[in-house]
């Protein structure tokens, strides 16, 4: 909430952050400036902080059920204070289910498919958007085409698959996909990778490298921005995956967070106070991760609609 | 060069090494892993076959249950070895299907007892005449709970648990509001006198509401209530447009014509979102809810007076239908622990495991001995004996409404007709006209 409305502008921008940071610092900057610009950055500057609260309100509701007793949930009206903060909830929460081991579990599936998604994406957008073929036209808007088709068809048809593999109840079908490529991962590195100067490459070449050499020594490096937005939707996509492993797991420990938390949900009445301190305990990384990369998931946004 | 290839070296270990992980926590902790090729049935170390239950209790309350149910029978056997696997509500079935397809399913589920018939028409449940042939267990049964399982015939599911639908009401609102606390309404007549005896006002804003009928049950609730069945006859006849239907729908449309959207719109939020309730708070005197409703009043309103009655009827002499739900343990087809998986099946379904379940979930049951052992029980407090035992005694007028395998998801059809009606945009006979024709073609098509 410490932002100036100056800042806001920043998404224009091209240059980098720092820029902006030393404007701030610069208190003459103001100076020239007439009251009236004062007065409308004042303006703004409360609209924006009345927006960031109402934005911000149902994080604090969770925040506030989780603190609650069940009788204070169920209360009615409802207290947007709770009467005693009961931190322990949290312990309670934690010690419900083995949520440890839910935590690793769901660590070790989010590890992999993010390397994989970072890794076959960027060298398969890197074949499409630089190598010459025959047929490479056909071939990408085949795998666009496999976008149009809806998960729940697929659904059946790949359990079957998996069975037949004899994969069920391990973390191979969670993972193994991912170091496949998927449609928008290799459409978006592929929008990145046409900006590159196919000079570049070719002065490359001449040097001797091959493909692969290009891609791992060049490549790689310069679509760092997009690949970051890959690897950032892909954690919160595995973190955030709940009818995968519910699929594919049966045995209970390797249950991951997202399946964990539905131990609170019951068939007529949901622990509310538990399953808001379950559910911020697994928001948190997500929000750690949106804090430290900020600047890659707004890139990846206007990446998306540009794209679009 | 080289730098690439370590590189790939390196990655190669990576994913062999944490898929490696993978690996050996499954090995490790189940051999449960499928062997579709080599159709062994699972053993566990003493040689007792393991048989996969799935069930969706997994909160702090009915796990501990369940699983203790399911140690006494691992205790009372040297054959079989029952494994639990909680799987969340509704995605259970989801998983299960899936399953079913791939060749690989459980060997017992539980799952919604009134589309039994349709798992049974799509080969989905085991059909289980073959076990019951050996020993016929469905005299244990509410018989409403029994047909609902029979698809031509046979049962594809065992029941487990049912319910029933109650009215709840605030004796000291009663009280309040001049009314004898122990003569609670009886008729829809009454009950719309008594609620406007309890409404309490301050302004344009209601400090208490006496009773609105769609919060905690739906509309088709009180259309079975008023008819004294469902909308399909055996025939398969299809009864929703009638008279008494547009009389029904017209009489609920008063009660929010009378508090008006916004009252009503704000209380049915609270009342979805399970934070806060009206009625334990006093700000709602009566309300429809099923027996275990009682269990939150126990943990989240300890104060409240409160008793609880039979539906109120049309009108006198019609009967005070109620309608109910329930679960069933099934096999699902393709199971290879099939004979185990039932001996486990009579054994949940029996008086004491039954009992204990009732006792300790207050939950109706559908074994009627266990039922009736329950209702006597001297773990219940004085409220929990009234309500439980007013729960059992509602069985004998309560209906089930099995989905008809010739109309699959019909309510599906019928729903948007009605909310359109209590929107505004169709009258009452138009949206039963109009449900009437959607589910006779329904009919036709699957016919």
């Amino acid at each position: 909430m410490d932002k100036t409305p100056e800042d806001n502008d920043y998404l224009d921008r091209t240059s980098d952050l720092k820029s902006i940071g030393k404007t701030n610092e610069n208190p003459s900057f103001l100076e020239h400036r007439g009251n009236r610009k004062n007065f409308l950055t004042i303006l703004n500057f409360f609209l924006l902080a009345i927006g960031g609260l109402l934005i911000i309100s149902p994080l604090w509701w969770m925040v506030s059920t989780s603190l609650k007793t069940m009788a204070e949930v169920m209360s009615f009206p409802p207290s947007f204070w709770p009467e005693n903060w009961l931190f322990s909830n949290y312990i309670r929460t934690w010690e419900a289910a083995p949520f440890t081991r839910y935590t690793i579990n769901t660590l070790t599936i989010t590890t992999l498919v993010v390397i994989g998604n970072v890794l076959s994406n960027s060298f398969i957008a890197y074949g499409f958007a630089k190598i010459p073929f025959k047929g490479k036209n056909i071939l990408f808007a085949i795998v666009l085409a496999t976008m149009m088709i809806p998960g729940f068809v697929t659904l059946i048809p790949q359990y079957v698959l998996f069975a037949k593999l004899n994969w069920i109840n391990t973390y191979y079908p969670l993972f193994v996909p991912a170091f496949f490529g998927s449609a928008f991962n290799i459409f978006l590195l592929r929008q990145f990778y046409m900006t590159i100067p196919t000079e570049l490459i070719e002065a490359a070449k001449i040097e001797g490298a091959n493909h692969f050499y290009i891609w791992w020594k060049i490549g790689l490096p310069l679509t760092k921005p997009a690949i970051a937005t890959v690897a950032i939707f892909s954690f919160n996509g595995a973190w955030n995956d709940f009818l995968g492993p519910l699929l594919y797991l049966n045995d209970e420990n390797l249950y991951t967070l997202q399946i964990g938390l539905q131990v609170f949900k019951g068939q007529l009445s949901t622990q509310w106070n538990y399953l808001m301190a379950g559910s911020l305990i697994v928001l948190l990384p997500v929000i750690l991760l949106f804090f430290f990369f900020q600047k890659y998931f707004i890139q990846g946004i206007n990446l998306q609609s540009g794209g679009k | 060069m080289k730098k690439t290839h370590s590189f790939i070296l390196v990655l190669t270990a990576l994913v062999l090494f944490l898929s490696g992980c993978a690996g050996f926590q499954t090995s490790n902790n189940s051999n449960s892993t499928n062997n579709n090729e080599n159709n062994n049935t699972e053993e566990n170390s003493e040689g007792k076959t393991v048989i996969d239950f799935w069930t969706f209790w997994g909160s702090e309350i009915r796990r501990p249950i369940i699983e203790k149910i399911i140690a006494d029978f691992n205790e009372s056997q040297d054959e079989i070895e029952v494994k639990h696997t909680f799987l969340p509500f509704g995605d259970i079935w989801t998983k299960e299907l899936a399953s079913i397809a791939a060749g690989d399913p459980p060997d017992v589920v539980i799952n919604d007892i009134n589309a039994t018939a349709l798992r049974g028409q799509k080969k989905q449940a085991m059909n289980l005449s073959q076990f019951l042939e050996q020993d016929d267990i469905s005299n244990r049964f509410y018989p409403e709970l029994w047909d609902a399982t029979l698809y031509e015939g046979d049962s594809y599911g065992i029941p487990f648990n049912t319910d029933t639908r109650v009215l709840f009401y605030n004796k000291d609102a009663f009280e309040e509001a001049g009314l004898d606390p122990e003569q609670p309404p009886t008729t829809w007549a009454e009950l719309e006198e008594y609620a406007a005896k309890l409404d309490k006002k301050s302004g344009n804003d209601y400090e208490r509401i006496g009773f609105y009928p769609l919060w905690g049950i739906g509309y088709d609730v009180w259309l079975l209530n008023a008819n004294g069945q469902n909308y399909f006859d055996k025939e398969n006849n299809v009864q929703i447009d009638t008279a008494k239907n547009e009389e029904v729908l017209n009489w609920l449309k008063t009660w929010k014509d009378r508090y008006g959207d916004k009252v009503v719109n704000s209380y049915q939020a609270q009342i979805d979102s399970q934070q806060g309730h009206p009625f334990f708070s006093g700000d709602l005197a009566m309300i429809a809810q099923a027996p275990t409703f009682y269990t939150q009043i126990r943990d989240y309103a300890e104060d409240l007076n409160f008793g609880v009655v039979e539906l109120p009827e049309y009108e006198e002499g019609n009967g005070h239908t109620s309608w109910g739900g329930g679960f069933v343990a099934e096999i699902p087809e393709g199971s290879k622990n099939a004979e185990e998986a039932w001996e486990f099946i009579k054994y949940l379904t029996d008086v004491e495991a039954q009992t204990y379940w009732a006792v300790q979930n207050f939950d109706n049951v559908a074994n009627v001995e266990a039922a009736e052992a329950a209702s006597q029980s001297s773990e219940f407090t004085e409220d929990g004996s009234m309500v439980y035992q007013k729960a059992v005694e509602n069985m004998e007028q309560t209906l089930l409404t099995p989905i008809p395998v010739v109309a699959p998801d019909f309510s599906s059809l019928i729903n948007p007709n009605v909310d359109q009606f209590f929107l505004g945009s169709m009258t009452a006979k138009e949206a039963l006209e109009k449900s009437q024709k959607d589910v006779e073609n329904l009919i036709k098509k699957n016919q």
